[in-house]
């Protein structure tokens, strides 16, 4: 029923939502979630990734899916009136089922934050073997949210279960799903919506990718460094968000060194901790295999990564922390693009350029973002609208 | 040829003898190992055995190393035991370096289990041997045995399986004489033989034997299964002859022909033909009064650069003396380093 109805305008008319929870409400008790934040990290949490998850409860993140999709508020939400000139009434779907990977990273939680604000009963199924981030977060955020709608929704309409292959519960979720979201393997997507009902739902699969930066010799500043550092360290070359290579647009090769140097000399100013002890001896690991390869490869501080200056066309190594800087012209590193390519993050003189446009226009990339905003998890992902499609639209004239 | 391998394994160390041989070690596999000299590019020598240059272990599951020189034939490659569904490590072996392995092992194990010949059982399935050009590491570990042996009876049928224990053939050997050499990788060798399901007629023909177990693989089931060594070592001995002895012995795959027995005071001797070093994982400088990465390094190495491997386990230099009476270096092990899976976002 509709607890809560709140109005958009847009330029193609004016949208009812109906959901159990108003907006309003949602993003003001995830917002205030972040006192409690502040004072305890989880354990099953890094501090950067806590910090991160803090960033992305706050009000104007959380409302924007919602302007995005319907346009500008334009009354109260909290009562059915105001319905004239209603073009379409939005409503949740019903249920949206999610599966998670072992070991995901913030993805699993955001993408819950991102699901509790469109009001249809959610269903995750974790990983069946590694640590959980997103249990973590809903048993943090059932336990620290003030008593209220957004807790109670999060405490009878939220279920999380881990299972494994083959358990029936399996098929019981992709049953009783109206949006499927899957994240993982070719293959466990391919499963999971291959055996949903035909005629019912809609399916969204996030599978294996990766992501680079560009850069333009010009423009990078110790900032762009800064947070090219944050953002590739936090995941290494696990992340699909996070750069697997760095390619140093129209620079040489004792450009892409002495970028590698700036990025040594930023590396403690930025992350001032040890990595634990499997990191580095890992890296000692990557640093020679690199050198084996052909990489003019050297350690951060603490052997926390290893920065690699080479040619594109060099073979990359398979080590997590290891990061590639390639000096290329833009149409080089176009035709190195690897087919499964996400996200590019960019630190371009001039971002405006329509050149960068045409990039994306003739490319497979799936976002075109600022470095610092290479993990920033949204409504649109993989060139999909999964955020929006959790609702149903209703035509309206009344 | 090493002229070390002439002295008994723990005799007093010849450190400078060792230094010497091991420069000259380095320099061989940089002129033949194209990989290896990319890896150590700036390298012109060692003043201290720390100084000397490394692979870290897991580069040998990434790459095959291979050193080229006139008077070395490329033979086999040994294979290490994979149980955790990662890579395996792929060492090549050579003639030289297979002989003056084969003379490392024995030394060191006739150190510790006497030298006389007797029937070798080992807890594996022979068809393991089979597979041309290429060693698994517990077959390798087996034969490394086979000098004191007479003969050699694989117990298994199925290699992954302990229950597949033939017990008629160990019936049909035990019955054979009083004094055997067994060996097998820990944990089989619980699920197998400690803690099996022997037939009757099997615990009659133990009664009283003399055997030497010796184990190898690492002590990490055994703890998932709660069972310390205490436990492990009584189970494998009981009602055996009093002179048994149960023998665990520490080593890599990517240091064929070095092992490292547990004495009967709890320490694991270097012999004088190799030596350990204890790194900080994060600086890499050698460290003798805190745990940190072991770096094992030896004479033997010739077909490839496994002279010297930074591995993932961990460890801390003993000082003084061992009260076992073995004279020179030893270390004790603390086990692997702990691993934790990075996080992503397709990672099933």
């Amino acid at each position: 029923m509709c607890d809560s109805l709140t109005f958009f305008a847009s330029a193609f008319g004016r949208t009812a939502l109906a959901l159990p929870v108003s907006p309003c409400q949602s993003v003001a008790e995830w917002g205030a979630l972040r006192g409690a934040m502040r004072k305890t990290v989880p354990a099953e949490f890094t501090r950067d990734e806590w910090a991160y998850l803090m960033a992305f409860l706050a009000p104007e993140n959380l409302q924007a899916p919602f302007l995005e999709a319907f346009g500008d508020p334009v009354v109260p939400s909290g009562d059915c009136k105001g319905a004239v000139s209603v073009s379409r009434l939005v409503r949740p779907r019903g249920v949206v089922a999610v599966w998670l990977p072992n070991n995901v990273s913030l993805l699993g939680p955001l993408t819950l934050i991102l699901l509790t604000l469109t009001g249809n009963r959610i269903l995750l199924k974790g990983g069946s073997r590694s640590q959980d981030l997103t249990g973590a977060f809903l048993a943090f955020a059932r336990r620290h949210l003030a008593p209220g709608p957004l807790r109670a929704h999060l405490e009878q309409r939220v279920h999380l279960e881990v299972f494994a292959h083959g358990d029936d519960r399996q098929r019981q979720m992709i049953e009783q799903a109206d949006v499927r979201i899957v994240f993982g393997s070719d293959e466990s997507a391919a499963a999971i919506h291959g055996g949903a009902p035909p005629l019912r739902g809609a399916g969204f699969s996030f599978i294996d990718r990766q992501s680079q930066a560009w850069i333009e010799v010009g423009a990078a500043t110790d900032e762009v460094l800064s947070n090219l550092i944050r953002v590739f360290a936090i995941y290494g070359q696990a992340g699909c968000t996070s750069p697997r290579r760095v390619v140093l647009l129209d620079g040489t090769p004792a450009q892409a060194e002495a970028l590698r140097s700036r990025m040594l000399e930023l590396w403690p100013q930025v992350l001032r901790f040890k990595p634990p002890i499997h990191v580095a001896s890992g890296n000692t690991m990557a640093l020679q295999w690199a050198a084996a390869l052909g990489w003019d490869a050297a350690l951060a501080v603490n052997r926390h990564a290893v920065i690699g200056v080479g040619d594109l066309t060099l073979q990359a190594i398979d080590a997590p922390m290891f990061l590639p800087i390639c000096p290329a012209t833009p149409e080089e590193a176009v035709r190195q693009l690897p087919a499964n390519m996400q996200t590019l993050g960019h630190a371009f003189l001039d971002p405006a350029d329509p050149r960068w446009l045409r990039l994306a226009a003739t490319t497979r990339i799936k976002r075109l973002v600022p470095i610092a905003r290479m993990h920033h998890f949204g409504p649109l992902w993989d060139g999909q609208r999964f955020w929006s499609q959790c609702f149903e639209e209703i035509e309206v004239q009344l | 040829m090493s002229s070390l391998l002439d002295r008994p394994p723990y005799a007093a160390r010849d450190d400078s003898g060792f230094l010497a041989e091991m420069q000259r070690l380095t320099h061989h596999h940089l002129k033949g190992c194209a990989d290896f000299a990319r890896i150590w590019p700036e390298w012109r020598g060692a003043g201290a055995v720390d100084e000397l240059p490394f692979l870290h272990v897991d580069l040998f599951k990434r790459l095959e190393f291979r050193t080229g020189s006139d008077d070395l034939v490329h033979e086999r490659t040994l294979r290490s035991s994979s149980t955790s569904g990662s890579e395996a490590s792929r060492i090549v072996l050579d003639n030289l370096s297979s002989r003056l392995q084969a003379r490392s092992v024995l030394a060191i194990l006739t150190d510790m289990v006497g030298g006389h010949k007797r029937p070798l059982l080992v807890l594996d399935d022979a068809r393991a041997l089979r597979q041309r050009g290429v060693v698994p590491a517990r077959v390798a570990a087996a034969l490394s045995l086979s000098p004191l042996a007479t003969g050699i009876h694989f117990l298994l049928s199925d290699t992954n399986n302990p229950a597949s224990m033939k017990w008629d053939l160990l019936a049909e050997v035990l019955a054979s004489g009083g004094d055997f050499l067994v060996y097998g990788f820990s944990s089989i060798l619980w699920f197998a033989w400690a803690a099996g399901d022997k037939p009757e007629n099997v615990r009659d023909l133990l009664r009283g034997k003399r055997i030497h177990f010796v184990h190898s693989g690492g002590w990490k089931k055994m703890e998932a299964l709660r069972v310390d060594r205490a436990e492990f070592d009584g189970a494998l001995t009981k009602d055996l002859h009093e002179a048994s002895r149960v023998v665990d012995y520490y080593g890599l795959v990517e240091q064929v022909g070095v092992v490292y027995p547990l004495c009967e005071h709890g320490a694991r001797h270097v012999p004088v033909w190799a030596d350990v070093l204890v790194r900080d994982p994060y600086t890499m400088r050698a460290v003798e009064d805190r745990p940190g990465q072991i770096q094992l390094m030896n004479v033997l190495a010739h077909g490839a650069p496994y002279h010297s491997v930074l591995s993932e386990d961990m460890g801390r230099v003993a000082p003084g003396e061992c009260p076992c009476g073995r004279s020179g270096k030893r270390f004790e092990l603390l086990g692997r380093m702990p691993h934790a899976e990075l996080r992503g976002c397709a990672n099933v």
